[in-house]
């Protein structure tokens, strides 16, 4: 077995060189011709703990880009997404965002999933003063670091709960306990709601982070049931929102409010939860039955292109590269300086709401809504002025629902 | 923020914490089984127990079948899918250094979740069948926990009876205790690689269904689980298959404990610790000597 082997070891390898020379050839030939497309590279967690809302962030960019085209493109050119999977892990965008800019001389890029991911990759943008327009980044320190071409389309992660917070200020509730994964988005959405409680006078008895991967969420719920707090809020993603209401229910946690970051609003948490998800919060970037201009063209035009439901992050991603697409025909350049102009001074109101950024490139414009599941459904609950129903309190115990 | 813990939140969380070792020593056992007979470091352990759990999800998503019932079917089928394995890959690497082994089935692991992920999607689906728990005093048991720990504890039994009474059982030790030995005695040792290949992956498998009923099921949900093998086996000392059991609820009630008493950041590090603990100490693991 040994000697034959190795041939076949060597032929497989003289293979790979032969395919590896004619990528890279092939590679090469691209940036070069002009009238080509405009190519826009992005790293996606298409797979991962962040690949439900990364594949979803992919489809908001696939359903942009195609619309763009329909319109004529951008400067006269098509543009085309070309998309990697960064596995949701931060050093393997950093790898990607680099090929993309020096290998595949991709001309522009756009942000990837996650706040994490997108701190990570901007640093690749930023040192070959590429725009990165951040679609999916909500955390307040990625623009605390004076980059310069890096811009962000949602509200900061420090608002998240702030819906949350309100109610349960409004009904009296005194005591809160906060759970998050020690991820950079997490644990900024957990400290606002934190400080948010903070003003409105109430107690945190609680705030204790767990790593991203966790599963087995006993521990913290047994501390939270013995602490008996009127509200928990977790700062979540999908998996451990899922995993923190169904061991909520297996360990018997009542709040009286229980509110998640992420994860609550995607359509799927009611379809893996099923009656569990009752009465549980989630906080989201938009909801569908807000009218903003373009919104329900967007949902037929999601339904048609991918036929299935989608949560904000699609519209998010659509919204940012719309934006993008917007400053770069005012600019009417892919200089990123004349692009960066541009963006700054943009004032737009997207499918996905508005946008306007101060000199940071930090969203100023964007409004955060508070939805609670009822019979299955999401129903938007707060701010009044953008909701479609009420609240329903207090959450019941477990062991009286049916 | 310190918090009072009380003895009623300390017993809750030996029991979260046995619970959830209970399975981590059956998908452990597997883990040491192959790693015993072949000193084939399996890697690819995870995927098999995502395969399980797909394999349950299928199973209660288009038919509807009990979740404890498809065990039946979980474990049979990745048995198949583990002698297939062995049979056209693993056998290579058996006698050769353990980087091949290692190697070999790391690019498994690497391929069956990617396959199932071009199969299935990446989305996080779940088998919503027990949920709630039972109050005893302060204390819950998790209904789907405390059910999914009996089926561990069963079917690690199982394996003890089989490879203790039976004649197959015994000629599988005899081959983990001397390979060449135990060939010369007259047993096929590459019959038993097979039988032992599949029975670890059907005890992934198996421990696959279990976790389904317990958290959500995508491709890349078996890499903890190999993680969490690799600590137990090492605990209870490679090989070792009481060790790999008595390991298993040792890092359940570790991990739950540490959480609890400290935080659950602190958890892996403290689980960790054990582990370079136990290398620098006791390196053949707590349970000295071999099955």
């Amino acid at each position: 077995m040994g000697p034959c082997w190795k041939v076949r070891v060597r032929e497989l390898l003289a293979l790979l060189t032969a395919l590896a020379v004619v990528l890279i050839g092939q590679a090469g030939t691209v940036g070069a011709q002009a009238g080509k497309p405009i190519l826009i590279g992005a790293s996606i967690s298409m797979t991962g703990t962040y690949a439900k809302l990364g594949n979803y962030t992919r489809d908001g960019y696939l359903l942009c880009a195609k619309e763009v085209n329909d319109q004529g493109g951008l400067l006269g050119r098509k543009i085309e997404f070309v998309i990697y999977d960064d596995r949701s892990d931060p050093p393997t965008a950093i790898k990607l965002y680099e090929k993309l800019i020096t290998e595949d001389k991709v001309e522009l890029v756009m942000g990837p999933y996650s706040s994490p991911i997108t701190n990570a990759a901007s640093t690749v943008s930023e040192k070959h003063r590429k725009i990165m327009v951040a679609s999916l980044a909500a955390t307040t320190s990625i623009w605390e670091r004076g980059y310069k071409y890096l811009f962000m389309t949602i509200s900061p992660a420090e608002v998240y709960m702030e819906g949350l917070i309100e109610l349960a200020a409004e009904r009296g509730l005194k005591t809160v306990a906060i759970i998050n994964e020690d991820t950079l988005f997490s644990k900024a959405a957990a400290k606002g709601a934190a400080d948010l409680a903070r003003k409105k006078g109430m107690r945190v008895v609680l705030h204790e982070a767990y790593p991203k991967g966790t599963t087995d969420f006993s521990a913290l719920l047994i501390k939270m049931k013995a602490l008996n707090p009127d509200v928990i809020v977790a700062g979540s993603y999908f998996d451990d929102a899922v995993a923190t209401t169904r061991q909520m229910k297996e360990l018997d946690v009542n709040p009286k409010m229980f509110g998640v970051t992420v994860g609550g609003d995607v359509p799927d948490f009611g379809k893996q939860l099923g009656k569990t998800a009752e009465y549980v919060y989630g906080s989201t970037q938009w909801a569908d039955n807000i009218p903003y201009p373009g919104a329900k063209e967007f949902v037929q035009n999601y339904k048609k292109m991918f036929n299935r439901e989608f949560s904000y992050h699609a519209p998010a991603a659509y919204g940012a590269c719309q934006v993008f697409a917007e400053a770069i025909r005012r600019a009417n350049s892919l200089d990123p300086d004349k692009i960066r102009e541009q963006l700054l001074r943009l004032k737009m109101t997207t499918a996905f709401g508005d946008y306007q950024v101060d000199a940071r490139g930090f969203q100023i414009a964007h409004k955060m809504v508070l939805l609670q599941w009822q019979e299955g459904k999401r129903v938007t609950v707060w701010p009044p002025q953008l909701s479609d129903g009420k609240s329903i309190y207090p959450t019941p115990p477990w062991n009286q629902r049916r | 923020m310190p918090i009072q813990i009380t003895g009623a939140m300390m017993l809750q969380g030996v029991v979260s914490g046995l619970l959830a070792g209970g399975l981590y020593a059956m998908v452990a056992l597997g883990l040491s089984l192959i790693f015993g007979v072949m000193r084939v470091i399996n890697i690819a352990h995870g995927a098999l127990l995502m395969l399980g759990a797909y394999t349950t999800y299928w199973l209660f998503a288009l038919y509807g079948m009990n979740p404890f019932l498809s065990l039946l079917i979980s474990f049979p089928l990745l048995f198949g899918v583990g002698v297939l394995l062995q049979r056209w890959f693993v056998h290579r690497v058996v006698n050769a250094p353990e980087l091949s082994s290692l190697l070999l089935t790391f690019g498994i692991s690497i391929f069956i979740p990617n396959l199932a992920m071009l199969a299935w999607t990446a989305d996080y689906r779940s088998v919503e069948f027990l949920t709630g728990s039972f109050l005893l005093g302060p204390i819950a048991f998790s209904k789907p926990r405390l059910v999914t720990f009996l089926f561990a504890l069963g079917i690690a039994g199982l394996a003890f009876l089989f490879l203790l009474k039976t004649k197959l059982g015994k000629a599988i030790r005899a081959t983990s205790q001397h390979r060449e030995v135990a060939q010369v005695c007259g047993i096929n040792v590459r019959r038993i690689d097979l039988i032992a290949f599949g029975l670890g992956a059907g005890l992934a498998g198996a421990g696959g269904s279990l976790v389904s009923v317990m958290f959500s099921v995508f491709p890349e949900m078996g890499q903890i689980y190999v993680f969490k093998s690799f600590l137990v086996i090492v605990l209870g000392g490679a090989g070792n298959y009481p060790g790999a059991f008595f390991g298993g609820l040792l890092l359940g009630l570790v991990e739950g404990l540490a959480s609890l008493l400290l935080t659950a950041q602190l958890s892996e590090v403290i689980a960790y610790i054990l582990l370079v603990l136990v290398l620098l100490v006791r390196p053949t693991g707590l349970l000295r000597g071999r099955a």
